[in-house]
């Protein structure tokens, strides 16, 4: 419950947008491929880190109440 | 893009300008534009080729007429792709003239034989038809001679004097003055079935009703010969008698355009010539049959190259228009030719230039961001220089498409049909599917990537067909669950990778999605407009602007991120603290920012400390950043201008002051200094320097911008709006089709469920995939035109078209 996962994979979508930099495929399509590569790992990074960090303090909980007792009287108790 | 200046020597331009075409990199500036189209230099050869141009219309026409199918062009034709020299296209030339003349005498003979052929027919029918009028007209004329017989017992002399009065007179029939020497004559012929009634009407009023009309209409319709048409035709036959009336009925007849054939009186001369008449026909029919294989075969052997031969002529005459733009010199007999051309594209047409053979090189344009590029350009054409938004748009658009339509099911669908389309191009790339089909063709990278990001955002909403997957292990856990009570689950980690399926279908499942998805839509929108923002630098760069960069970007940016960034920061902060270990309750965002314009410096529900003094720094800061994009390069514009005016009236007076006191030296500064106050002078009234037109437009474009700013943030809740949109849409689909079929009993399960599962399928496909696609399309594209673009595309430019054979091939095929 912290924030040491959104700032892991902020590193290593660092890195993934600095080897497409640099390894992008020579060319006259070179600026494509660098910038589609560096801005769809930003896109999926931040997708993700806004819905892990969404979670990471939730103010409500799932509630509900079609529960059957039975399935939950084995398990954790 | 760079301008390139071409010297081709007269002898190899043509084969050297046919290749330029092939590679299509080069947009020819046209360097007599004075010179109108009939006085250029090659004229005589365009108007050669445009002469051939028609002759193989006139061809294709004819082969479409027969019903033959033309040849499609091949792919690597001989004479295609490589330059023609000037033998073949002679040869070429001769070829074309040589089947037109054939296909058009055999049109001639072909036409003359089938009026033939129909006169024919018209005369058997006449025949055949008079017969049966003079058996009943013969008939008649026993009862005539009957009657007037018995009538008329005294001064037939008289009766007929009277009769011929009469006629004259009244017009009213003439009433049984017929005698044994009764001599009819009569006028047959063919006449159009629609005139039948006008014939009739106008030789009864013009002959006064003195004759007897009969007609009868031919079953079989004939073909006209020159007009191609279908026409219903009626035989007639018109008896009058005495020769001045069948003259003038004659002349009434073919007036109206009927076709008189003459039918002998005498019965056997008439079966004689109906005799006569079929045999004929039969063999014209023949000679019909004979010449129409062979127009046939002339044509089917045309069609085999006419596709062909179409292409070369129509690139042949593209070249020479091309040429035409170009500029003869005269002592060194070469043409000028001066282009537009891709700096990229400059060494490929280099190559082109040294080589004599060269095959063909890759396509210039990039199949994959085709679409994409076609998105923005339906906004406009970039300015020459400009940071072209496609290449964002590439990623973003279907970016902010999937999260509005994030759902794995959907995306995998949407995926493998676009899929199959980009693995099947080549194929289907010839395939003709009607309009809607080729806009889902022409944008089938779009729809794939579309298709692929939606995969991800589904993943991270956890839906698949509006379900949901238990992969890692749940961030909640129920505990104490009694019967048919509300229960609360506990926290006891947090989902690894997207939204926890524990969430699936609980009370207030939507209560937190709001929250969630509406505050990535800010988050998403703040970013994009951010980087729109940043776009800004290198236009600004690039069109050496340095006083925007300070004027505009700088205090944009900082209005922005005080306002707006300062939210993300917040929703972001709010995230990561804790608030069940925390004293105070977790604040109202939206609260919060409106509170910090309404009653600065008052926090009712604080954040963090000292919240409120950061609050009314950041306002001062951005109310301060109006005022500075809206004055400051007006006045800097103004004041520079008033330097150059200074300067301007300086060197003037020094030249002024100069002038009388030395003479000697006047003569020499003259020569130096004059073109330096022309070029002054001419800056002065060049750039007209209007300063309330400036401020206006810094106006317009200050409240654009800062209005702008709150209302296009608020645009981006849409990806909100449409997701929940989306999510709900299909859960309602789930429940009432397959859902509700779950719950049948056992023996009617089978059954609705095979009817549940296609009403399912059908709709996802019709109303989630397409109706609900189609809307989150518009909407992303709204979002990168309006809210994305405006931050800095202007859009003004013009399109790049080069002289390509390609482009000009298609647009012949189109008309």
């Amino acid at each position: 419950m912290s924030l040491f996962p959104v700032f892991l994979l902020g590193l290593i979508c660092l890195g993934l947008c600095l080897l497409a930099y640099m390894f992008s495929p020579k060319g006259s399509d070179q600026t494509l491929w660098r910038s589609s590569l560096i801005i769809t790992f930003i896109c999926l990074y931040s997708m993700w880190a806004i819905t892990y960090m969404a979670q990471l303090n939730p103010l409500i909980a799932p509630r509900r109440s079609d529960l059957r007792p039975e399935h939950f009287s084995g398990g954790h108790h | 893009m760079s301008l390139v200046q071409l010297y081709i020597p007269m002898e190899v331009a043509q084969p050297t300008v046919t290749r330029l075409g092939e590679q299509g990199q080069l947009q020819f500036r046209d360097l007599n534009p004075k010179v109108n189209a009939f006085q250029r230099a090659f004229v005589g050869e365009v108007r050669r080729l445009d002469e051939m141009e028609r002759k193989l219309r006139f061809l294709a026409a004819q082969t479409e007429k027969a019903e033959i199918p033309v040849r499609p062009v091949p792919e690597h034709g001989d004479l295609l792709s490589r330059p023609r020299t000037t033998q073949q296209m002679d040869e070429l030339e001769s070829a074309i003239n040589a089947h037109e003349a054939r296909v058009l005498q055999l049109n001639n003979s072909h036409e003359a034989l089938l009026r033939r052929s129909l006169e024919l027919t018209e005369m058997k029918h006449v025949l055949h038809e008079t017969a049966s009028f003079f058996s009943a007209a013969e008939g008649r004329g026993e009862d005539l001679r009957r009657a007037s017989s018995a009538g008329a017992g005294t001064g037939v002399n008289d009766s007929l004097l009277q009769s011929h009065y009469h006629m004259e007179e009244g017009g009213g029939p003439a009433s049984g003055p017929a005698t044994s020497s009764l001599t009819l004559g009569f006028v047959a012929g063919v006449i159009g079935r629609s005139k039948v009634p006008t014939l009739e009407r106008v030789l009864w009023r013009a002959l006064r009703g003195n004759l007897y009309l009969n007609y009868a209409d031919i079953p079989e319709s004939v073909i006209d010969p020159s007009t191609d048409e279908v026409v219903d035709k009626s035989v007639f036959v018109v008896f009058a008698h005495g020769r001045e009336i069948l003259a003038k009925s004659r002349k009434l007849a073919e007036s109206l355009g009927a076709t008189l054939y003459p039918v002998d009186g005498d019965v056997a001369a008439r079966r004689e010539s109906a005799l006569a008449v079929v045999s004929r026909l039969e063999d014209l029919n023949a000679v019909l049959y004979n010449t129409n294989r062979t127009r046939k075969a002339e044509l089917a052997s045309v069609a085999e190259h006419l596709a062909v031969w179409l292409t070369i002529v129509r690139k042949e005459k593209a070249v020479y228009h091309t040429m035409n733009l170009f500029n003869y010199d005269r002592n060194r007999k070469c043409l000028i030719a001066e282009a537009w051309c891709p700096t990229l594209d400059i060494p490929n047409v280099q190559g082109i230039l040294r080589s004599s053979s060269s095959p063909g090189f890759e396509e210039g344009t990039n199949k994959f961001t085709a679409g994409f590029q076609g998105i923005i350009d339906a906004y406009g054409v970039a300015k020459y220089g400009e940071v072209n938004p496609g290449l964002f748009t590439v990623i973003t658009f279907p970016f902010l498409f999937a999260v509005m339509f994030g759902d794995i099911g959907h995306g995998i669908l949407m995926a493998s049909a676009a899929g199959y389309l980009c693995w099947k191009e080549k194929g289907l790339a010839k395939f003709d599917g009607g309009e809607i089909f080729d806009m889902m063709f022409g944008g089938r990278y779009i729809i794939l990537l579309m298709g692929l990001f939606s995969i991800y955002t589904g993943a991270i909403y956890n839906d698949i067909f509006s379900q949901s997957m238990h992969i890692f292990h749940s961030g909640w856990e129920y505990r104490d669950v009694q019967a048919n009570q509300t229960t609360s689950a506990h926290q006891v980690g947090i989902y690894p990778f997207g939204l926890d399926p524990a969430w699936h279908g609980t009370e207030n499942m939507l209560i937190f999605s709001n929250s969630y998805k509406m505050k990535m839509a800010v988050l998403f929108g703040v970013a994009q407009m951010t980087f729109g923002i940043c776009l800004q630098l290198w236009n600004f760069t690039h069109f050496k602007k340095r006083i925007s960069i300070l004027a505009e970007f700088v205090p944009q940016m900082i209005f922005m991120q005080a306002i707006f960034g300062y939210l993300c920061v917040t929703i972001l902060y709010k995230w990561s603290v804790d608030w069940s270990t925390t004293d105070a309750a977790a604040p109202n965002l939206l609260n919060m920012l409106i509170f910090m314009f309404l009653s600065p410096g008052n926090v009712s529900e604080p954040l963090y400390a000292g919240q409120s003094l950061v609050q009314q720094i950041l306002l001062l800061v951005a109310f301060i950043c109006i005022p500075w994009m809206l004055l400051m390069k007006p006045l800097i514009l103004k004041r520079e201008h008033a330097a150059k005016v200074e300067a301007a009236s300086h060197s003037r007076d020094s030249l002024d002051s100069a002038g009388p006191t030395d003479p000697n030296t006047s003569s020499a500064s003259s020569h130096e200094e004059d073109p330096a106050a022309g070029v002054i002078a001419s800056a002065g009234e060049g750039g007209e320097f209007n300063f309330g037109d400036i401020m206006i437009y810094q106006i317009i474009h200050t409240i654009e911008f800062c209005l702008g700013c709150i209302s296009n943030t608020a645009s981006y809740l849409r990806l909100w709006a449409l997701s929940l949109a989306h999510a709900q849409l299909s859960a309602v689909l789930w429940d009432m089709t397959l859902a509700s079929c779950f719950a049948m009993s056992p023996s009617a399960m089978p059954v609705g469920l095979v009817i549940g599962f296609a009403a399912w399928f059908i709709m996802t496909i019709s109303v989630m995939l397409i109706m609900e696609g189609l809307s989150a399309f518009l909407h992303a594209l709204r979002l990168h035109w309006m809210e994305f673009d405006n931050k800095f595309y202007e859009g003004s430019g013009k399109a790049f078209m080069p002289f390509a054979f390609r482009t000009i091939l298609d647009d012949n095929a189109e008309e």
